[in-house]
């Protein structure tokens, strides 16, 4: 019979390709699939890292995995805030010459590489100070393809000749050099007050040479460093670490991290004090784009143990917002921590459009600052607030965001405060009207919430009286074409959202400084002699009250010429399993908290097999 | 022999599709594609810093210089690196490929499998209510579309809304079960949405065989309708049918699915696919669409190799 | 003239009987009400009559149903029965663009491909859908798409470079059997110019095809969109189903379910109604179709 004779060949058929399909799929399944009692963290993030070479530690993503398989001279401390730092790969904090000038970094002794073929004998061999110098040339040598030059560019001698040189790594660099195998000895050329901050970014980690060059390009799906942790595994939806059995023992004094039994008694982390890290055999990072999954995976108690709550669930999950508590439902089986982001969102006026900013004709261009200080009055912050961060942000005045030591606390919310009524007449009396308003083309990025944040913008500005099709949409379907059109100063009014590097001001106040214009990163390129002035005159003081004035003096100096609208900084909500002991924390760098994550003994089978979920 | 002397005559004469595409693709991707270098710098670039990236990626060069260059890496199937992870372009393909096939080989057999024996009842049954029926689910599912079929399947069948039997998502394989579970809701949506393409072609392929003058007059002569449809009708049939299914195995392989890839968070080469598109990562895309060009090429000698072992009256010429 | 009369009578009996036919078709006619229906909502957004307020933010976030808002509100409080009613004029004018060009670049094409086949014309011509038909969708859609960033019809141009070499396949098909007709050689015997004969005789012939391919076109056209908008790289101004799903997509795993089923409710309506009047339409127009 026919009939019979295709249905069996289907199902064989089917059968076949089945187990076919499944012998393939095995080979690439988890590493060491379960053997023992391993005390495995799975954590999730938002975006998979493109690169895992330290020179392309852009985003909080690659740090995530950065700062774990590498190690920096300097880190911060796990549960101070605001933010301190330590020394990390450094034995001890550095003697700064009088001046300034001259750093002298001695390191740990007997710290060693994890195990690689790159190694002669397959040995990771120990690390020395001249790896660290080696480190930062590749920042300054194109082929690495680095990101992180603009961070010690024009700062320390000898090092842009270098570069201009031809990078040529066997030659000597004045004001980067090692004085023995422990001792690094860095010369700046002017004061430089963020340099520490900067050797705790995942940029400055330390790389062996051998595996760089051993590996070339692949280097970065396969780093070899001395962190806690080793990689296994890396694709686009995960990324497996494993304890690195060598590192170094260094126990947890966990009143030096910054423990406040206050604070963070309720996590149970004090029980790590005098341990070693890391302290879990295994580290799993999933990489999961939309909120919804990473919930739900959550949720389903073997999955991941870390999330944040989708804006879609928050009325499920939080009994109350100010201040933030569980239901009890959710409060029975995760603990959670309610932060403010060190960083923000933003939108700001490009002042190279004369249409908005700068204009050769100087009436008009005091008409075009009543209009940008009219769209910034009209713009419904709480609203936005509301509709995209739960209601939880903060929104603030200016650009030190309040995460930064120097947060000006007394600063007027007029900014921040809608006020149409008072818009409306700044137009009328500065001769505004619809017929003469000039198209605003708003660049973003293709996503639904981007979408929807424009409708809600032009929504606002139709109530100000900007006619509907003034508002113009111009979407970028890629952050490459986006940041490109920024870089090219080709878009009047740019959205952004800027993450903190280190915890000072100094990292937001240079986005509208003058000579960082595009392409670099004052995309507004705001350029006030005023402005610029005070900028340099901070740039080599350290911290102290005086300082702290300069800066708030170049915030309210930007408030006053309308040129950004700004800003707000998220409220993150961090849920995780009670099993696991940590305060989790991505801000600034990010990352470096997971070598002090822990979990409970108190073991279900779930988390020994983690092979079915 | 004649076989081999075809097949290479064949190869060659296919030489001209695949430069096409890829001089189509690569000036698609050069001139108009996004550009990597914004990706790759950092926050606040230089001039001369761009430049440098832009040297490094290649982009100064000439266009009929980087064109022979990809010809080249074509011939000796050797792409160079990712210019995301930096991973090389062969060993991404090696590690994507297999995930793509496990994940898209089920719907695709079954949706061919299962919409051949529907069109089989239909066409056995034709113009009875089981033909309707059969026709109108096929109607019915064709007019839903797929990222909606995702959508609602990934509700009723993973989520707590729903029956909550499957993962949500993801791709974590370490035995037979855990390969089932995961590869549950993207089979069945997939299906879902073949079937009625596939029962529809079928069945019409089915039924021009069926309404043959040589079919009806076999009829006439008292031929029974078992032998009839055997020799006859399905005999003459496999050849769309086998065009159908070779074409699509090009896609499948390459194109992996992106819509279930990117929703599942599965890492495919559909994924890895789009996500070079989206950041401009010329070289997986240099290797991506010249090897579907090779695969097609190959697709229609293989099916032009199946046809004569179908119908031995077909001649290779 | 002679041959013309013939094509003539030829042609009026076709579509006299097929207008029979399908008029006796019930499915057929209730499908093609439905998509009459469509239409009219379709007409009425491009009027200003309908919809108006697809874009104002007036209500709260994620309000349920209720009489000011039929579907309810979405994140920032804009109504989703509005925004799907104004959807039905983005398909509907995403499928017309798409079909009429697409179809009719196609029948030009596949015209002068099948006239001209054996000789290196129509070597050229299927060199070139080869080609197209083999790089992969989304690139070819996503390059095109990058290409004209500035312009609101670029997913439009993308579905037609690579939607015509369907009808075009098919008129080639068609054209190299009429080719052989008796009326085409005669029309070249008493000397009508080459393009004449395609023009004038041949093309004219294929219209029931090219009809049925267009309303096929029509329905990929607005799947399409869906997958492309929910990918980004659809629809860059005004409102879609797609976008509503993509936008849906983050919501219906928290369970607020009204942007997708109203977007994919109403798309459904229509492509199921396009799909059977299509259907019917085959029928009454193609004598060799048996079903």
């Amino acid at each position: 019979m026919p009939m019979k004779f295709l249905l069996s060949a289907a199902i064989l058929l089917t059968t076949a390709l089945l187990l076919s399909g499944c012998g393939d799929s095995q080979d690439q399944g988890n590493p060491g699939s379960e053997v023992a009692n391993l005390k495995v963290y799975r954590h999730a993030m938002d975006q998979a890292p493109t690169s895992l070479d330290p020179v392309q530690a852009a985003n909080v993503y690659a740090n995530f995995i950065v700062l774990n398989a590498f190690d920096t001279l300097f880190s911060y401390k796990y549960l101070a805030r605001p933010y301190e730092l330590k020394t990390n790969l450094a034995a001890a904090w550095p003697e700064i010459s009088a001046d300034g000038l001259t750093y002298t970094i001695r390191i740990k002794q007997g710290v060693h590489y994890v195990d690689d073929p790159a190694f002669s004998g397959g040995r990771g061999r120990e690390l020395v100070a001249e790896d660290f110098i080696y480190s930062l040339k590749r920042h300054f040598d194109p082929a690495s393809r680095p990101q992180g030059a603009w961070l010690w560019s024009g700062r320390i001698v000898g090092l842009d000749e270098w570069k201009q040189a031809g990078s040529d790594y066997s030659a000597e660099i004045a004001g980067l050099r090692t004085l023995d195998d422990y001792t690094i000895q860095i010369k700046l050329i002017k004061p430089y007050p963020q340099l520490l901050f900067t050797l705790a970014m995942g940029y400055s980690a330390v790389v062996p040479r051998e595996a760089v060059e051993h590996y070339g390009r692949e280097f970065a799906i396969h780093p070899v460093g001395t962190g806690p942790f080793r990689l296994t595994s890396y694709d686009t939806s995960k990324v497996i670490l494993e304890r690195n059995p060598n590192f170094r023992q260094e126990p947890v004094d966990i009143e030096f991290e910054g423990y406040d039994p206050q604070r963070h008694g309720f996590s149970g982390v004090a029980a790590i004090d005098g341990l070693s890290p890391p302290l879990v055999d295994r580290l799993e990072i999933n990489f999961i784009a939309e909120a919804s999954a990473r919930w739900s995976s959550f949720t389903k108690g073997d999955e991941v143990q870390y999330a944040s709550i989708p804006n879609e669930q928050v009325d499920q999950v939080l009994a109350s917002k100010r201040p933030v508590t569980l239901k009890p439902e959710y409060a029975e089986k995760y603990h959670f921590a309610a932060g403010i982001e060190a960083g923000f969102v933003f939108q700001t006026f490009n002042m190279d459009f004369p249409e908005f900013g700068y204009n050769e004709d100087p009436q008009r261009e005091r008409r075009n600052k009543a209009l940008r200080c009219a769209i910034n009055k009209a713009y419904a912050w709480e609203q936005r607030n509301e509709s995209f961060y739960i209601g939880l942000g903060k929104v603030f005045p200016g650009i030190i965001v309040p995460v930064a030591p120097e947060f000006d606390t007394n600063l007027s919310t007029e900014s921040i405060t809608r006020d149409l009524a008072g818009a409306k007449k700044l137009l009328a009396d500065h001769g505004w009207t619809p017929e003469n308003l000039p198209p605003l083309v708003y660049g973003t990025n293709s996503s639904v919430t981007a979408r929807l944040m424009f409708e809600q913008f032009r929504a606002w500005m139709k109530e100000l009286g900007y006619p509907t099709e003034k508002i113009i949409l111009k979407r970028f379907a890629t952050f490459g074409d986006i940041s490109k059109a920024w870089k090219e100063s080709r878009l009047p009014f740019v959205s952004k959202g800027w993450g903190l590097d280190f915890p000072d001001a100094e990292n937001t106040l240079q986005l509208f400084y003058g000579p960082n214009g595009s392409p670099g990163s004052n995309d507004a390129n705001y350029r006030n002699p005023e402005y610029d002035r005070l900028y340099e005159l901070a740039s080599t003081m350290l911290s102290s009250p005086q300082r702290t004035e300069i800066y708030h003096r170049m915030n309210r100096l930007l408030i006053d010429d309308c040129v950004s609208i700004t800003g707000l900084a998220r409220t993150r909500i961090y849920l995780w399993h009670k099993d696991v002991i940590a305060i989790p924390d991505r801000e600034i760098v990010g990352g470096f908290f997971l070598r002090y994550v822990d979990i409970a003994d108190t073991e279900q089978p779930a988390i020994t097999g983690s092979v079915f979920r | 022999m004649e076989i081999l002397q075809y097949s290479i005559r064949k190869l060659f004469s296919g030489i001209p599709l695949i430069l096409g595409v890829t001089l189509i693709s690569f000036v698609l991707m050069v001139y108009f594609g996004p550009d990597k270098t914004y990706e790759l710098l950092g926050k606040n670039p230089t001039p001369e810093e761009i430049a440098e990236v832009r040297s490094q990626l290649g982009y100064d060069q000439p266009f009929v210089v980087r064109y022979v260059d990809y010809l080249r890496e074509l011939a000796t199937l050797d792409f160079g690196n990712s210019d995301s992870t930096g991973e090389r372009v062969d060993a991404l393909l090696a590690r994507t490929i297999p995930v793509s096939l496990a994940l898209t080989a089920p719907g695709f057999v079954l949706g061919n499998a299962l919409g051949i024996l529907l069109a089989l009842f239909a066409a056995y049954y034709r113009s009875t209510w089981v033909d309707k029926t059969i026709m109108a689910s096929a109607v019915i599912g064709m007019s839903i579309s797929f990222l909606i079929v995702i959508i609602a399947f990934q509700i009723i069948f993973a989520s707590s809304y729903g029956l909550g039997w499957f993962p949500v998502r993801g791709w974590s394989i370490g035995s037979i079960g855990d390969y089932f579970s995961y590869v549950a809701v993207p089979t069945m949506a997939t299906v879902f949405v073949a079937l009625g393409y596939n029962t529809r072609f079928y069945r019409s392929v089915l039924v021009e065989e069926m309404t043959r003058d040589h079919v009806r007059t076999a009829k006439a002569f008292g031929v029974p309708p078992s032998k009839l449809f055997y020799k006859n009708i399905l005999k003459n049939s496999l050849i769309p049918i086998i065009t159908r299914i070779v074409f699509s195995i090009p896609l499948v392989i390459i194109s992996g699915s992106l819509l279930i890839e990117s929703y599942f968070g599965i890492p495919g080469v559909g994924k890895i696919t789009y996500d070079a598109i989206i950041s401009g990562d010329q070289p997986v895309l240099k290797a991506v669409v010249g090897l579907t060009a090779i695969l097609f090429v190959l697709a229609q000698l293989l099916t032009d190799i199946m046809y004569r072992a179908v119908d031995p009256r077909i001649t290779l010429k | 003239m002679n041959t013309v009369a013939i094509t003539t009578v030829r042609r009026e009996s076709l579509w006299s009987k097929a207008f029979y036919k399908f008029s006796r078709d019930r499915t057929g006619m209730i499908s093609l009400v439905f998509v009459l229906f469509y239409m009219l909502i379709a007409f009425g957004v491009t009027l200003g009559w309908l919809a108006t307020d697809w874009s104002d933010v007036q209500g709260g976030k994620w309000e349920g149903m209720s009489t000011t808002y039929w579907f309810g509100t979405n994140m920032i409080g804009q109504d989703i029965f509005s925004r799907a009613i104004y959807s039905t004029k983005t398909a509907f004018e995403v499928g017309l663009v798409v079909a009429l060009i697409a179809t009719a670049v196609g029948a030009v094409i596949g015209a002068i491909s099948g006239f001209f086949s054996g000789t290196w014309i129509d070597e050229v011509l299927l060199w070139l859908m080869g080609v197209l038909d083999s790089i992969p969708f989304y690139l070819f859609v996503a390059a095109i798409v990058f290409a004209m960033q500035e312009s609101p019809y670029a997913m439009h141009v993308a579905m037609i470079s690579t939607f015509w070499t369907g009808s075009s396949r098919l008129v080639r098909g068609e054209v190299i059997k009429l080719r052989g007709l008796e009326y085409v050689e005669a029309a070249h015997a008493i000397g009508v110019s080459e393009l004449g004969i395609i023009f004038r005789h041949i093309l004219p012939n294929t219209t029931h095809i090219l009809l049925v391919q267009a309303t096929i076109t029509f329905v990929a056209a607005i799947k399409s969109e869906v997958i492309l908008s929910f990918l980004g790289l659809g629809v860059k101004d005004g409102m879609s189903w797609g976008l509503m799903i993509a936008e849906s997509s983050q919501e219906v795993m928290a369970g607020f379910f009204n942007n997708f089923l109203a977007a994919s409710v109403l798309m459904f309506g229509l492509v199921m109604a396009f799909n059977m009047f299509s259907d019917a339409l085959q029928d009454a127009l193609d004598p060799r179709k048996v079903s």
